[in-house]
């Protein structure tokens, strides 16, 4: 078997990723016994595949070595978090600005400004301070982490506009495109509207 | 219905305001063409009556500044002077109709229910204030950032982006956009709000002030 582009340091990559999930359950836990809402509805973690690095790599004409994997490249430990309103996503946003060990290296609001086709997420990278060795021999380590925030209604879209993009041979790819925007921005009002019920409510 | 009549002879404008307003429509009556453009400005019409011949500014004088401003509330002239470059001077600033004194009371009001019926049919569908643009067949709220609202958040907004500035009360426009259907009042502050969470979201430079059950009016920030 091929040896893993992330070298001798999956195993901590791995660790990290599981301990930041936990983290953020104990928070999400606390949240729900101070507000009786939940904080989040659900986390997806994966390490970026052997393939889709290697890939990455070689489309940024990269050298495909763990080193630019870790280093370069900054989304080899990736986390989604998604919530069930929006004014969710900011707070989790603040949580993770409040942990020790993290140091947010850049954010990039697609929600108040949605991409060009519609896409609506809130990104950050952390960089997280771990008791494991990283790629340039320090201890306590520096990894990166990629997170990326959103609500269901913006998750849902982005799923499945995931999976008709790839389609090949579409006729009407324009009016297509156009017509998966709308369907962002109708979500996306939907979005707005309950969290304006919940307000009110509130 | 609310209509601004500018007319300064006072005894027309006396006999107008009583017959306009014994059929059902709320008349604001003002003097000259200054003053007409000042309420144009700050409240929404359903239609504009004007005389030619007023002092300050004349009704083409005035016509022509509120139209300029944007607004396209159906505006009928109503002149002493049947001479056809007057005709066809009030039509080019902007009037819908016209009507030569002496006329029949009849027909105006005719010609006033022709026209506000025929109101939105003026109506471009896409409405710029600020750096906000509601586009009104889409259903498109953008700026920054665009969304796409409901059926009645589209009729509301409309109503507040053709009349920036203007003053509206929640039952008028409760009037305006849940006329046929069975709801009740309250969902005009919960529309509102809708719309509120809305400009921020896309990043308009606008908000909607007022209160619950109160009047409200969408503004500059």
């Amino acid at each position: 078997m091929e040896e893993s582009i992330y070298g001798t340091y999956k195993e901590s990559m791995e660790k990290i990723m599981q301990t930041l999930v936990e983290e953020l359950e104990k928070k999400n836990n606390l949240i729900f016994q101070e507000t009786g809402e939940k904080g989040y509805e659900h986390i997806t973690a994966r390490l970026k595949s052997d393939q889709s690095m290697r890939k990455k790599l070689l489309s940024k004409k990269l050298p495909i070595d763990t080193y630019h994997a870790l280093r370069s490249l900054r989304d080899s430990i990736g986390l989604r978090i998604i919530c069930s309103f929006r004014d969710d996503v900011y707070n989790m946003v603040d949580e993770l600005k409040q942990m020790p060990e993290v140091e947010v290296i850049e954010e990039k609001d697609y929600i108040k400004k949605a991409k060009e086709n519609g896409y609506r997420s809130y990104h950050m990278i952390l960089e997280m301070t771990v008791p494991y060795e990283d790629v340039d021999g320090n201890l306590p380590g520096k990894y990166y982490v990629e997170i990326q925030l959103r609500t269901i209604a913006m998750d849902t879209w982005a799923e499945l506009e995931h999976k008709i993009r790839y389609k090949k041979d579409v006729a009407n790819r324009e009016v297509i495109a156009s017509e998966l925007k709308r369907c962002a921005d109708e979500l996306a009002s939907c979005d707005l509207s309950m969290q304006t019920i919940r307000d009110l409510i509130r | 219905m609310k209509i601004l009549l500018a007319e300064d002879e006072v005894d027309l404008s006396r006999a107008l305001v009583a017959i306009l307003s014994h059929n059902g429509y709320e008349v604001t009556a003002v003097y000259d063409g200054e003053a007409a453009v000042e309420e144009a400005k700050s409240k929404a019409f359903d239609c504009m009556v004007f005389d030619i011949m007023m002092p300050k500014k004349d009704g083409i004088q005035a016509l022509t500044e509120i139209r300029a401003g944007g607004d396209n509330t159906p505006a009928l002239f109503l002149t002493a002077k049947a001479e056809m470059d007057d005709k066809i001077l009030g039509l080019n600033a902007g009037a819908d109709d016209y009507l030569t004194k002496p006329f029949a009371m009849q027909e105006l009001l005719a010609r006033l229910r022709s026209l506000m019926r025929r109101s939105n049919a003026y109506h471009s569908d896409q409405i710029t204030v600020g750096n906000l643009v509601l586009n009104t067949s889409e259903q498109e709220l953008k700026s920054q950032n665009a969304v796409r609202l409901a059926g009645p958040e589209t009729k509301l907004m409309e109503i507040l982006m053709r009349n920036p500035n203007k003053e509206f009360t929640t039952e008028e426009l409760f009037e305006k956009v849940w006329k046929d259907e069975q709801e009740n009042k309250d969902i005009v502050w919960v529309y509102i709000s809708y719309l509120r969470t809305k400009l921020v979201a896309v990043s308009a430079d606008l908000e909607i002030i007022g209160e619950e059950k109160k009047s409200f009016c969408l503004r500059l920030k």
